[in-house]
């Protein structure tokens, strides 16, 4: 991409006026994405983009410039611009920066690359499952398929000499279905997708996918609306982690502790959860949506404990929030792209498993609900009270799965329904979304066992989403 | 320097068109230089600075009425020729659809006031200090304002090119700026929230002070609200809560919505869907509006679209394509959020035309009721039913004034009766970005409580 010369001239520019570090992070993607609506091939994207973003931190300040001009002329007016931003008055003399490659974790092997499955394979996939959904009958009104993909270089470089090199693929499907019985309007969904190539499709058939989700459009047209009011809720291991994502993710990110906007803030090292419960931020699951060899700040990826058997241990760090604490980055400064600054932020988060039989914890729950799916969800970290949408549910009565549900939301607050969680399973189950914060969009994954908590509050309405504490994850 | 940028883009657009014309597909370049400013402060210290500059071009073409699209933000000559392959194989894959085209032209375009120099004119140094002003505005107005979770400016400065194979050859720049504050209060316990922004096509029309002051009094006048009793009262709606409502409608009014029977507006045309006292209206050239440009994202000249007028629905949003399948022609409203995607229906200025009644008269013969700040999970409200429950703050109204706060209370109902149940509008018109409105009184709304 840029020689290593260049680079360095690039960061000494940079911190020419002044500032403690310095830094350079490029990308160059390509992407592609294919959309089926109304029973055809609606539309077709293919994109390229390049561009370089550089960051300089001084005192207390970050400077960020981004451009996607990436002659050396244009890096080093970019540079210039962010000194201008970062200069102290007590600029001292720096030795030349000398760059040298970071040793991480081994390079992914792709066994298939996005630029090398040709656009008519891709939509012979998208129109197999928009068939799929569509001869389960007539009640299903509407299918929406979708698959996009992404193959990005990045090279990130600092003024503490690190050169980082990174190659990613990422690849997603999904699809969508609207039924209608008799006025009744009910929808369905299922999406896939992972850090990897179109090898993903070796494990996940878009013709299941899209069974799946008409079936629970149609499906849900029988649900009786939700009860209201508080209740034992199991969430069963296929639901994915949006609850974990919500109930402590966010509130352990550490700039939003430092700032004072979490409530997990000053309880670090005390009961913050029931001791059956711990959580763990990993990017370095094979293959996972959020999953990464490398964050986005060159740290590599890592396995984090937040919270061991109910107490609190650890927050998610990137550089700055992490040199704030005297700590060591957690690896999960990550950025949406070079058009960003990096934050702290998830990656794939965990509710480890326990050791309880999953179908014993629905046996010896009399009365309550089962969550077998979850939409989105969002959570206003400050005060801790989260909300997330049932896209399947189901009552329990006398141990056994009872009717369908539909139309329920579920509130709660973080450290209360941590801590009455009572019963886990032995089984995971993961979700992929993209997690929104302070306007950037991440990939993101989690997961949890089948657990119970012994009381949710079902209904209610969910949080304003253009507060600025509110942190939102999309599930489409 | 401008005429260099011009030149430069239009030389790389003709560039890419003619590439394209020479593959025998009608071909439309869009072209978007954009450069965008933010400041954030924090105890008078600047925490944040961000600057960017980017460049990026978008090609559709359409090719035996198949559509293809693809885009790029890498000018080598390399990339240049992959967007135009890219975007002509694609057709060969997308269904056909007789209603794809591109407008023709040449066409003329309004003369509008979109750019203020003194924007770009204005140093480093002044904007931070716009937005210190807004943070310590904020904290000098009460001592109970206890966090300023986030103070700013920012500002953004487009140069916009399309050409296209029918004909049209459209250029122009715009700029925009503005401040916010998000601000919280806190007093015995209670600790609530309270923001303000302000965006303005000029910078002379911004005011910090104002911004700083507002974000304040609405965290402050929050505090310690509490829930209210059930029933059907009376409401007044701030302008901002009527503009998030007006996110609903404009998804009704769209064309694209109306042919794919996704709107309740579909086949209402000519006929009453609101209170004689609404008249609905976008406008692209609005002067002062930060919608306000000459064309759309198509090349099509903006103009005003009465689309309401005295509570009668009398028209829809088009672009180019939806104009095409109704056999009308497009109302300028072909818009893109980027040039990552291709245009589609969207309001430029969309307003609610105000009246001539103050607060204070819309407010004095309420003996009680609600006065709505905030609405919450707007998102949730369904704009195909036009059924909306959502969360909702503000202050109880007694004996025409406003008396105690309230929060964690429901407003429901469906945005077909409240269209029909506003009875008075204010003369207090304010825009919230695109979208504006004075404040709505309504007859009575259903409010969920105690």
């Amino acid at each position: 991409m840029i020689d290593r010369i260049l680079l360095a001239e690039i960061l000494d520019e940079a911190l020419k006026k002044g500032g403690d570090f310095a830094e350079i992070y490029i990308e160059e993607k390509v992407s592609t994405s294919v959309y089926c609506e109304e029973d055809r091939i609606e539309k077709i994207n293919s994109g390229r983009e390049k561009g370089a973003g550089i960051r300089i931190l001084a005192g207390g300040r970050t400077s960020y410039v981004y451009t996607n001009d990436l002659s050396r002329n244009g890096l080093l007016k970019a540079a210039q611009v962010a000194g201008h931003a970062a200069r102290s008055h007590q600029a001292e003399a720096r030795a030349p920066i000398e760059l040298n490659l970071k040793a991480g974790p081994d390079p992914i092997h792709w066994r298939r690359l996005p630029e090398d499955v040709l656009f008519d394979e891709k939509i012979e996939h998208v129109l197999a499952a928009n068939r799929a959904a569509r001869e389960l009958g007539e009640e299903i009104k509407q299918v929406t398929v979708g698959v996009g993909d992404h193959h990005k270089s990045v090279l990130i470089a600092n003024s503490d000499g690190e050169l980082i090199e990174d190659d990613r693929v990422r690849m997603r499907f999904l699809v969508s279905t609207v039924a209608e019985r008799h006025g009744v309007i009910q929808t369905g969904y299922e999406s896939a997708g992972g850090v990897t190539g179109w090898e993903l499709l070796d494990d996940i058939s878009p013709v299941d996918m899209a069974h799946k989700a008409g079936k629970l459009a149609i499906k849900m047209l029988d649900a009786q609306p939700a009860p209201l009011g508080r209740m034992p809720v199991v969430m069963s291991a296929e639901a994915g982690g949006t609850m974990v994502h919500e109930a402590c993710g966010h509130g352990l990110e550490a700039d939003l502790v430092q700032k004072g906007l979490s409530v997990y803030r000053n309880k670090m090292g005390t009961q913050v959860a029931s001791p059956l419960v711990s959580v763990i931020d990993d990017a370095t699951l094979q293959g996972k949506y959020g999953s990464m060899r490398f964050d986005d700040e060159g740290t590599p990826g890592q396995k984090t404990i937040l919270i061991d058997q109910g107490q609190l241990v650890g927050y998610m760090y990137d550089r700055l929030t992490a040199s704030k604490d005297q700590l060591a980055s957690t690896g999960n400064g990550r950025r949406e792209s070079y058009q960003h600054k990096p934050i702290p932020r998830m990656t794939n988060t965990i509710i480890a498993a326990g050791e309880d039989d999953p179908e014993g914890i629905i046996r010896s729950t009399n009365q309550g609900l089962l969550v077998k799916k979850m939409g989105g969800g969002q959570v206003n970290t400050t005060n801790g009270d989260f909300v997330f949408e049932i896209q399947e549910g189901y009552l329990i009565e006398n141990g056994e799965i009872g009717a369908p549900v539909r139309g329920a939301t579920l509130t709660g607050n973080g450290p209360q329904v941590l801590a009455s969680i009572d019963r886990v399973g032995r089984d995971l189950g993961y979700a992929i979304g993209t997690c929104g914060k302070d306007g950037q969009g991440v990939p993101v994954a989690d997961a949890q066992p089948t657990i119970r908590i012994k009381e949710l509050t079902v209904g209610g309405t969910a949080h304003d989403e253009d507060k600025p504490a509110i942190y939102r994850i999309r599930r489409k | 320097m401008k005429g260099s940028l011009q030149e430069r883009l239009t030389r790389l657009g003709q560039e890419v068109l003619d590439q394209a014309n020479r593959l025998g597909v009608d071909a439309e370049v869009f072209l978007l230089h954009n450069r965008e400013l933010s400041i954030e402060v924090s105890d008078g210290q600047v925490e944040t600075l961000k600057e960017a500059e980017e460049m990026g071009l978008g090609l559709r073409v359409i090719k035996d009425n198949r559509l293809g699209f693809a885009f790029t933000s890498d000018f080598s000559p390399q990339a240049l020729q992959d967007v135009v392959q890219d975007a002509v194989s694609i057709c060969s894959f997308t269904s056909p659809d007789q209603f794809q085209a591109l407008p023709s032209g040449p066409k003329s375009y309004p003369s509008l006031q979109v750019f203020d120099p003194t924007i770009s004119q204005t140093t480093m140094e002044e904007k931070i200090e716009l937005a210190r002003q807004a943070e310590r505005a904020t904290r000098q107005y009460d001592r109970r304002i206890s966090v300023i979770e986030r103070a700013g400016y920012e500002d953004s400065e487009f140069h916009s090119l399309i050409l296209n194979s029918r004909g049209i050859k459209a250029y122009a720049q715009g700029n925009f700026c503005g401040t916010y504050v998000f601000a919280v209060a806190e007093e015995e316990g209670d600790a609530q929230t309270g923001f303000s922004m302000s965006i303005k096509q000029s910078l002379t029309d911004l005011d910090p002070l104002a911004v700083g002051q507002e974000a304040a009094h609405n965290a402050i006048r929050s505090l310690h609200a509490r829930s209210a009793p059930s029933g059907r009262v009376p409401c007044i709606m701030e302008p901002y809560v009527a503009t998030r409502f007006l996110g609903m409608i404009a998804q009704m009014v769209d064309a694209e919505a109306i042919q794919r029977n996704k709107s309740l507006f579909r086949g209402r045309l000519g006929q009453r869907v609101g209170s004689p006292v609404l008249s609905l209206v976008d406008d692209g050239t609005y002067p002062g509006g930060i919608g306000s440009f000459p064309f759309d994202s198509e090349g099509v000249p903006s103009q005003r679209t009465q689309l309401i007028r005295e509570g009668q629905l009398v028209a829809y949003l088009y672009d180019t394509y939806t104009a095409n399948r109704d056999k009308t022609t497009s109302t300028g409203n072909g818009r893109r959020s980027s040039f990552r995607g291709l245009p589609s229906v969207g309001s430029t200025n969309f307003m609610l035309e105000p009246g001539t009644l103050t607060l204070e008269e819309l407010m004095n013969d309420i003996p009680y009721g609600f006065y709505i700040t905030e609405v919450m999970g707007m998102h949730t409200a369904n704009p195909i039913s036009g059924e909306f429950s959502v969360g909702a703050a503000g202050l109880l109204i007694e004996k025409g004034r406003l008396s105690t706060p309230v929060r964690g209370v429901t407003i429901a109902g469906n945005i077909i009766q409240l269209l029909e149940q506003v009875e008075a509008v204010g003369s207090d018109l304010r825009f919230f970005g695109g979208r504006g409105a004075p404040s709505l009184r309504i007859r009575s709304l259903s409010l969920g409580g105690d």
